[in-house]
């Protein structure tokens, strides 16, 4: 057959059969099966199997919730170009806010900063004067009442030796000019100087940040704000202040 | 939305049906024909005349391999319409009666064509199913309009040889 073309006209045969030939091609192929039984032969079974699969394969018909959600979902509205062109910057506006906020997140230095700078100096002052404790105390019945008459808040004291962290005392320190708690804890051959004073608006969770070189912890509770600072290692002090927190 | 509705409307079925034998899977395909009225819906504007369904359908093939890409985790199939003479498969004369009997079968039909490669798969559901033109399946597929004979006689053969083997092993 091969020398007759017929593997050639496998091709045509296929156009042929979808009758998309050329009127040309389309009459020399009717001519060439007319005389070619194999050709002849080949053509019924590519039509059997067309009809095969016309009968046989399964249709899928699009589903009633797919219909109903793609053609009445909020582009029902009608769309003016404007709106097209709304719609396509929508996206993007919400990308250039979000880079915006990330920017302004990372650029701006949070508004309690200021407070994180002032724990640091404290607690490096603290350390350098040998100003540790107002009142060296491992009993927090006697650090809190010591508090009382000196602070306009009572601070939650508590002692947290078994966890690892002894509480070594308390003293009266600024932070921003505002009077706070600050209590000594230790860990190792470390101190953590938590300061808790007043403040306003909600809760905020833990923050953890560095600076000058040491880890703070920084939340807010009760309208208590809370900054744990140390040379301990950061994963040591979230410990410390996740206990601070769950304690009081 | 009006000038959208009337477009595509009438081609939701053969979207979902393309969608459904290319990714083999109901959500998916819900998924894919979602995405594409959206692609549709966007670009409809660009639309100026020709055929909308193949419009529609190529946006659908697309978001369709998309998927397939993404769910066979990149590795991808090269597809050759070359035709060598001495192909088995080709060779046409033999066992009519066992081709006959077996393209009866819904059934094993059925399976024969799902387990052809998507690149013949297609051509056969936009051919026999959509009965789709060359000029449009070319538009579809995004193949030369010369290619779909060859392209459609080799998933034609493929066809039959599925069938043939599913037979054998059966």
């Amino acid at each position: 057959m091969a020398d007759r073309g017929c593997s050639a006209r496998r091709v045509a045969l296929q156009g042929y059969l979808d009758n998309e030939l050329e009127p040309a091609a389309r009459a020399e192929m009717a001519e060439h099966l007319c005389e070619c039984a194999d050709c002849r032969h080949a053509l019924d079974q590519a039509r059997l199997l067309s009809a095969s699969v016309k009968q046989h394969a399964a249709y899928y018909p699009a589903p009633d919730l797919l219909l109903r959600s793609v053609f009445a979902s909020p582009p029902a509205t009608r769309r003016t170009p404007l709106a097209r062109v709304r719609d396509w910057l929508a996206p993007l506006f919400s990308a250039a806010a979000l880079a915006l906020a990330l920017v302004l997140y990372i650029a701006t230095p949070p508004a309690d900063r200021p407070w994180m700078e002032d724990a640091v100096a404290s607690h490096v002052r603290s350390l350098m004067a040998g100003h540790l404790n107002d009142v060296a105390s491992s009993d927090r019945h006697t650090v809190k009442p010591w508090f009382t008459g000196k602070l306009d808040f009572a601070p939650p004291v508590h002692d947290f030796a078994a966890q690892g962290y002894p509480l070594l005392g308390g003293r009266l320190d600024y932070l921003q000019n505002q009077p706070a708690a600050a209590l000594a804890y230790g860990h190792a051959k470390h101190v953590i100087n938590l300061f808790i004073l007043p403040a306003n608006g909600p809760d905020k969770p833990r923050e953890t940040l560095a600076l000058r070189g040491y880890n703070l912890v920084a939340w807010q509770l009760g309208h208590m704000r809370f900054i744990a600072v140390s040379d301990v290692e950061a994963g040591e002090l979230e410990t410390f202040s996740q206990l601070v927190e769950t304690g009081l | 939305m009006k000038r959208f509705e009337e477009l595509f409307a009438p081609h939701m079925d053969a979207a979902y049906n393309l969608a459904r034998w290319l990714t083999g899977d109901e959500s998916a395909a819900q998924d894919v024909v979602q995405a594409s009225a959206f692609r549709a819906f966007r670009f409809v504007h660009q639309f100026v005349d020709g055929n909308p369904k193949a419009w529609f359908l190529t946006i659908v093939r697309h978001e369709s391999y998309g998927w397939l890409k993404a769910s066979s985790g990149g590795r991808w199939v090269a597809v050759s319409d070359e035709i060598s003479e001495d192909d088995p498969e080709l060779s046409h004369a033999q066992t009519p009666e066992l081709l006959a009997m077996q393209a009866e079968n819904a059934m094993l039909l059925q399976q024969a064509l799902q387990a052809l490669a998507p690149a013949f798969r297609e051509v056969i559901v936009l051919k026999e199913l959509e009965d789709l033109s060359y000029k449009d399946i070319a538009r579809v597929v995004d193949i030369p309009m010369g290619t779909v004979m060859s392209r459609l006689a080799r998933a034609r053969s493929m066809l039959k040889l599925e069938l043939l083997k599913l037979h054998a092993h059966g």
